[in-house]
């Protein structure tokens, strides 16, 4: 936060703005072609995390579609790694905004990671309840896994 | 298409491809992820959206007749139009909106067997463009109560030992867990299932390319290992009455059942209801073990 009271460029809800505020005035329509669009910009797998989801269990079980997450630490900056099945273009969207956010961030940002922005984004409209909350346990896992981190000292 | 009681209301993505430009035919996609639909769908397809679009924003209902007739007309679907659905997930959520169709009185509705995964494998087009049509004419009818059930009745019916189904997946059934593997829990504080229920899971109706398994296989499924009886009361349920429309689908169309019921409130409706019967395990349970056996 700068001393004012407004979040500081480039922080995580500053990025988090920035995307609702892209969202904000698109018809319905506009922001599922937006969502799609984030969705095809989730970056694959290395060959490193490839070999990685065999070993680890990184399965979001909460999760409807097959989802991998990895919340790790880089010099004590958020890097959120993550595999989306293609037939799941909304999680993966979603999760792809999220990374657009967090990474690079100081972890003890994400902390401040809330999940309000889905209503700002209008996102619950389009999509409905019950889907909103899978999008929500994504954004508790995250938090949940960073924080982790955090604790962990890493 | 092999020897189903009713194969008419199946259509194949050859036929579809043949229809695309049919201005008597309506393309309509249903799908867990809507966003596949934005992403790309069959050429001319309009959406349809379980949550957004079926669902009464206010009640735990339906939307109701007038707006039925809206969300037709604003589609291009008037009463006289073949109305053709299909989705992901095995054609789920597309026998989910079939049944609304029909709760309503729609005269022909058809699913594309395989849906989005059968289109996807015979290497057919997919569209991102935007689809409208002239405003079309529809008057709906009143609900057709002969294919809902409502929970005084699905009480009713356990009660008497009837036919009852439930198609989810063994650990709900058991009660072991309150919702699907790998699925937020939606909020049922018991689990189990509604006693003398017999235990078929969905995908069992559904063949690898999400088609539907043959006359035979589903036969022998129902009616020879399980013995359920076609001219018997049936009531299927699930969760929220999707995964249950599918399978009212393949009993009533494929396998011509002659009475089946949609219980649509499903397991989170049950599950949180004050002094209903419960029965815990593997076994159907309750007075009736059989209930296939009741009203034979």
């Amino acid at each position: 936060m700068t001393p004012d009271g407004r979040p500081s460029v480039n922080s995580v809800q500053h990025r988090l703005d920035a995307i609702v505020g892209e969202f904000a005035d698109l018809d319905g329509r506009e922001k599922l072609e937006l969502l799609v669009d984030f969705a095809k910009g989730l970056q694959p797998l290395s060959r490193e995390y490839e070999a990685r989801k065999a070993a680890e269990d990184r399965r979001v079980h909460e999760c409807q579609t097959p989802v991998f997450l990895w919340t790790e630490a880089e010099d004590g900056r958020a890097k959120l790694t993550a595999e989306v099945a293609p037939e799941a273009p909304t999680v993966k969207g979603f999760v792809a905004i999220l990374a657009e956010a967090v990474n690079g961030r100081p972890i003890g940002d994400v902390a401040a990671l809330s999940d309000e922005f889905l209503d700002r984004m209008g996102l619950i409209d389009i999509l409905g309840m019950m889907r909103a909350r899978g999008l929500r346990a994504i954004v508790a896992r995250v938090k949940r896994g960073f924080a982790q981190c955090e604790a962990a000292g890493s | 298409m092999p020897d189903y009681v009713h194969p008419d209301v199946l259509v194949s993505t050859e036929w579809v491809a043949g229809h695309l430009s049919d201005p008597n035919v309506r393309i309509v996609e249903s799908d867990e992820d809507r966003a596949l639909y934005t992403q790309g769908h069959i050429p001319g397809a309009v959406e349809i959206d379980w949550a957004v679009d079926l669902q009464c924003p206010v009640e735990r209902d339906y939307i109701d007749r007038a707006a039925f007739e809206k969300l037709c007309a604003e589609r291009g679907i008037s009463n006289d139009t073949t109305v053709v659905l299909y989705g992901d997930k095995n054609n789920w959520w597309a026998c989910y909106a079939f049944w609304v169709f029909k709760l309503y009185g729609h005269k022909d509705c058809r699913i594309m067997n395989g849906g989005r995964k059968r289109w996807e494998l015979d290497g057919r087009p997919w569209s991102n463009e935007r689809v409208s049509y002239p405003r079309g004419s529809y008057t709906a009818r009143e609900q057709d109560g002969s294919i809902r059930a409502l929970r005084d009745e699905v009480l009713k019916h356990c009660k008497a030992g009837k036919q009852l189904l439930d198609v989810r997946s063994p650990e709900e059934y058991c009660g072991e867990r309150m919702h699907m593997p790998d699925y937020p829990n939606e909020g049922a504080v018991r689990g189990g299932h509604v006693p003398g229920a017999l235990n078929v899971p969905w995908p069992l109706n559904c063949n690898d390319d999400g088609t539907f398994k043959s006359a035979k296989e589903l036969e022998k499924l129902y009616v020879k290992d399980l013995k359920m009886k076609r001219r018997s009361p049936t009531i299927a349920y699930c969760r929220i009455g999707e995964r249950s429309s599918l399978t009212w689908f393949v009993l009533t169309y494929l396998l011509g059942f002659g009475n089946v019921k949609n219980y649509d409130g499903s397991w989170l409706e049950w599950g949180n209801c004050v002094r209903v019967p419960i029965a815990k395990g593997a076994e159907p349970g309750g007075a009736k073990a059989a209930p296939a056996a009741a009203h034979a």
